[in-house]
């Protein structure tokens, strides 16, 4: 995820400068422009030179992009009623004069005064734009270009600015994505040829906050043979089991009896009521039965002499 | 994952399933258990005794070539044995077959 949203937008600007006249390209346009005018209203000094900069850059066929983006712009973000009504003017009258520039590849003396028409228009916005702001949103004033809310935001820009909010008022979740659920894997060795030691079940057990005797039956009704756990608090098991057999055993344990269903966090408790398990969680409070551990129907294995002798 | 509680149970289970078999929960068990040495064993509970399950063992042995067999248990009534782990091949045989639907398989072990 992190990977992309860093990757992505250094591939889009590459693009943006490669190729000229794609929607990309005028869209980078857009944006220069209106973060260059947008600085203007905190610097009055600084504009100038920055304008000539811009139109050099953006010479020709490009302006005429310029605005038609900024048409688009005006058709599909009619978020504002008063920036309607103050723009058009404005543009009714660059037209003529953008022309001329483009068939004479005249002077940068031209554009500036047009673009000065255009920051003044978008200073008298920005200036209406903050009182909003200000009544709005006040998480606004610390992502400076959000409030001249006039240019066209970026995908990119947007989810990340989401995410700094995210992160900026919990920052629990932003431990929490890492702490998942950690636990020590189970140490498992085998007795002789016969048995296995689970030794750290007891530990295990603590970590998952059950009843050792609720793991014992689930991991015995699993793996269908018999077992204990003996003084040293160490699960001694009936056949010969790997690590990774008793893991992928817990796992399902875990799946069922520890995390939550609805919400998977891991902060849950089992109780018993009546004859059904319930699980319920402490983080979003959900409660659902769970399946009773029940070893089912368990093949007769070994000793069918002695049992023949019995019955007989 | 999605909710358990609504995907174990099925409400057709019992239209499925004959009325004899009052403990199972509609679910088919596949177990496996380890005998002696690295040898395993796989059963199969809660299959419907409208089936023959004779047949189907036999079916089953060829299949997998392995050795098997009908146990008859006054609790879970008829249950498939097959030598060694058939786990996976007697799941994908029933679902197949059309014999049990997938949702209804709860396969243990490790
Ligand atoms: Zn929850």
């Amino acid at each position: 995820m992190d990977d992309d949203m860093i990757f992505d937008p250094s591939l889009k600007k590459k693009k943006k400068k490669k190729t000229g006249f794609d929607i990309d390209s005028t869209l980078a346009g857009e944006q220069n422009e209106t973060t260059s005018i947008e600085a203007p209203a905190e610097s009055g000094d600084v504009d100038v030179p920055e304008d000539d900069n811009l139109d050099l850059d953006n010479f020709g066929k490009k302006k005429k992009k310029k605005k038609k983006t900024f048409f688009n712009l005006e058709e599909i973000e009619s978020a504002l009623p008063e920036t309607k009504d103050e723009k058009p003017p404005a543009e009714e009258a660059e037209p003529h004069g953008e022309k001329v520039i483009d068939d004479l590849d005249l002077d940068i003396d031209f554009s500036k005064t047009k673009k000065k028409k255009k920051k003044k228009n978008i200073d008298e916005l920005v200036i209406e734009d903050d009182v909003k702001g200000d009544d709005q949103e006040k998480e606004d004033d610390m992502h400076g270009d959000w409030v001249g809310g006039d240019r066209d935001y970026t995908y990119d820009e947007l989810l990340e600015r989401v995410f700094d909010i995210m992160r900026e008022k919990n920052p629990s979740m932003v431990s929490g994505k890492k702490q998942k659920f950690i636990m020590r894997p189970p140490q498992v060795v085998r007795i002789g040829t016969k048995k296995t030691s689970f030794a750290n079940f007891t530990e295990i057990c603590k970590t998952l906050h059950r009843q050792p005797k609720h793991l014992l039956d689930f991991l015995l009704a699993e793996l269908g043979t018999s077992g204990s756990v003996d003084g040293n608090s160490q699960l001694i098991i009936k056949g010969r089991f790997q690590q990774k057999q008793i893991e992928n055993v817990l796992r399902r344990y875990i799946k069922e009896y520890v995390t939550c269903h609805t919400c998977r966090s891991p902060d849950t408790i089992l109780q018993k009521d009546t004859r059904l398990f319930f699980l319920q969680c402490e983080t979003c409070g959900s409660r659902c039965s769970v399946a009773s551990i029940k070893s089912g129907f368990q093949a007769v294995t070994g000793k069918r002499a002695a049992m023949r002798a019995k019955t007989a | 994952m999605s909710i358990q509680n609504l995907n174990t149970f099925d409400p057709f289970a019992d239209a499925i399933k004959s009325s004899e078999d009052d403990v199972q929960d509609g679910l088919v068990h596949v177990r496996i258990q380890q005998r002696n040495g690295r040898k395993t064993l796989t059963t199969v509970q809660g299959l419907s005794s409208e089936y023959d399950l004779k047949k189907i063992v036999r079916a089953c042995k060829k299949e997998f070539a392995c050795n098997g067999t009908v146990v008859e248990h006054p609790e879970y009534g008829e249950v498939l044995q097959l030598q060694g782990d058939q786990r996976e091949n007697i799941c994908q045989w029933l679902t197949k077959s059309g014999l049990v639907k997938p949702e209804q398989l709860k396969v243990h072990g490790f």
